[in-house]
């Protein structure tokens, strides 16, 4: 139907980044023995349709910028995601997409940007910082600030000792043991103290819809303006074309006008 | 001007034009509704009152298959399902009906995307109505809607015939040979009416709450909606746990779960939003969007609701 059809890739590569969430890297199946490889298209931001045969799709935002791979951030949370994080490097991998809006990268060239994540939603954001890597002189000064619920939630540490060297990377934990030397605290606290000026910036968050709230609450405070602005929405897609109505909020389909929108422009949906 | 049929000459007419097609028309068996009929149970057709439920089922089942699964085979184990698909003629459905196919084109027949199934049935369905003279349901309350002549063929009762106007060349085509007549089709009077506006300004009133109070968020308005599209996806294993299939089915935006995601989260938690989201959806958002209102009048939410909500009342109450 609808021209949703799946393609099959290979998973190449599986880390386990917590007690639930896996890192998955996954490359186009070949299509005989053609070593040209179709180069992928997908933009950070974006989001595909991962399938288990038998249960069902699970929209997940890719987490990283490359044309030859795609990797995917998966926490089992359900029906779904929970087969998915049993897949191993060598299975296939059945995928519809990429679907949606993504950060306007190329828009913000020349800014200076705030990337604000929490828990999970760190992982679209990657894809951000992946291209910004790629990218680095297209970008004035890149400040991370990335909030976790306890050092073990934490994702990505290999990364993060990259981007330690080469941003301002500032990460807090709700909560920690006695022995933990980072920053304890709100993703809140860590805006509010993190002493940024809105000068020629963008700010890109991604979390939780409380998080999220909270958070433009504090940039309102720092003098920050909703169209700099980006956030990414979470809600259910089943379709992901914007036909099932399932995440439509005020007419607005998030699978298709979304997930990333500036937020002035939906800061006044009604759900 | 129009054509002239003698109502004895009904069965034959219908006969002609449904050959080698599917008919479907309202049948009286219990309740009223549109069923698929063999020509030869012509006296079975009821074109008094109007079914509840409407035509959509024929274009968006309320269950369709879209996949064939097959777990055992790794390498493919999705296999599209085909779309199969006979040739219909819809008979004896109203304008409201019709009307609600416009909306569902605009989501299941764009330009970006189609739905096989939905695709193929509008291209071959022949659309063949009656006249709500007088309205078939107290509930009905179409004139305020602004509804387009949308048929192939619309007939009017006037006693012992029928006079026929074609709506488009396929119809013009089908009574080429019947008699002409002089008449003019009269326009569907509605007792009910919805003062339609815009509805913006609108969101905090409290006008919403006293209807709102009687849901009981059984979605029995969507599924009986002209136009409600909305559906889920989902996967069924059979017994042996290899064999299966993907379907779509009807969900309704008045469901608890509708807005549920991973982790537990629900957007539309209570009924008032819910209850808003429809009825903005309906005479709001579309329009915005499309140009037209989402909603043809036919008053089946209203008239199928187990406790008789009537959003007209509403928004009637907005001046």
């Amino acid at each position: 139907m609808m021209s949703l059809n799946l393609e099959p890739f290979r998973i190449t590569r599986k880390e386990q980044m917590t007690g639930d969430i896996y890192l998955f890297r996954a490359e186009k199946a070949k299509a005989g023995k053609s070593k040209n490889k179709e180069k992928l298209s997908y933009q950070p931001g974006q989001f595909y349709q991962l399938n288990v045969p038998g249960l069902g799709e699970a929209p997940i935002s890719v987490c990283s910028y490359a044309d030859d791979y795609i990797e995917f951030n998966i926490r089992a949370l359900g029906d779904v995601t929970d087969e998915l994080i049993k897949l191993n490097v060598g299975d296939n991998l059945w995928v519809r997409g990429p679907y949606g809006t993504h950060y306007p990268m190329i828009d913000l060239h020349g800014k200076s940007l705030i990337i604000i994540g929490g828990g999970t939603g760190v992982a679209p954001l990657r894809g951000v910082i992946k291209y910004v890597e790629k990218y680095r002189a297209e970008f004035d000064r890149v400040h991370l600030l990335f909030g976790f619920k306890s050092p073990e939630e934490m994702l990505f540490k290999k990364d993060m000792e990259l981007w330690n060297r080469i941003f301002d990377l500032r990460t807090t934990v709700d909560k920690a043991g006695a022995d933990y030397k980072g920053k304890i605290g709100l993703i809140t606290k860590l805006v509010d103290e993190s002493g940024l000026d809105s000068k020629n910036k963008a700010v890109i968050i991604c979390g939780p819809p409380v998080m999220i709230k909270f958070t433009i609450q504090s940039l309102e405070k720092m003098g920050f303006s909703h169209e700099q602005i980006y956030i990414s929405h979470e809600r259910r897609m089943k379709c992901g074309v914007g036909m099932c109505g399932h995440c439509m909020i005020s007419g607005v389909y998030v699978c298709k006008d979304g997930p990333v929108f500036r937020y002035d422009q939906i800061k006044n949906l009604h759900e | 001007m129009g054509k002239v049929l003698d109502k004895k000459r009904l069965k034959e007419f219908l006969g002609k034009v449904s050959k080698g097609k599917e008919l479907i028309a309202p049948v009286k068996r219990g309740t009223l509704r549109f069923e698929i009929i063999n020509i030869n149970y012509f006296d079975d057709i009821c074109l008094e009152g109007r079914p509840l439920f409407s035509i959509k089922k024929f274009f968006s089942p309320a269950k369709h298959d879209l996949l064939k699964l097959n777990l055992a085979d790794k390498k493919k184990p999705f296999e599209e399902e085909k779309t199969r698909f006979k040739p219909r003629v819809i008979f004896g459905a109203r304008l409201c009906d019709f009307n609600g196919l416009l909306r569902l084109d605009k989501l299941f027949n764009s330009k970006e995307y189609q739905d096989d199934y939905y695709k193929a049935a509008r291209e071959n369905t022949l659309l063949i109505g009656i006249n709500c003279v007088p309205a078939p349901s107290k509930y009905c309350f179409c004139e305020s809607m602004g509804l387009e002549k949308y048929y192939d063929l619309m007939l009017h009762d006037m006693g012992n015939k029928y006079y026929i106007e074609a709506g488009s060349p396929k119809g013009e085509a089908l009574i080429m040979t019947l008699e002409d007549y002089d008449f003019v089709m009269p326009e569907i009077k509605c007792d009910k009416k919805l003062f339609r506006k815009d509805l913006t300004q609108y969101y905090d009133n409290p006008a919403w709450n006293s209807e709102n109070d009687k849901c009981l968020s059984c979605g029995k308005c969507t599924s009986h909606c002209t136009t409600c599209l909305c559906f889920d996806v989902m996967d069924e294993l059979e017994v042996d746990l290899k064999k299966g299939k993907r379907f779509k089915e009807w969900d309704s935006c008045q469901f608890l779960n509708f807005t549920l995601v991973a982790g537990g989260a629900i957007f539309r938690k209570d009924r008032l939003s819910r209850f808003k989201h429809r009825i903005y959806h309906k005479l709001q958002y579309f329009r915005e969007k499309f140009g037209m209102d989402m909603c043809t009048g036919c008053g089946r939410c209203i008239e199928a609701c187990p406790r008789l909500i009537d959003f007209t009342e509403v928004i009637n109450k907005f001046r």
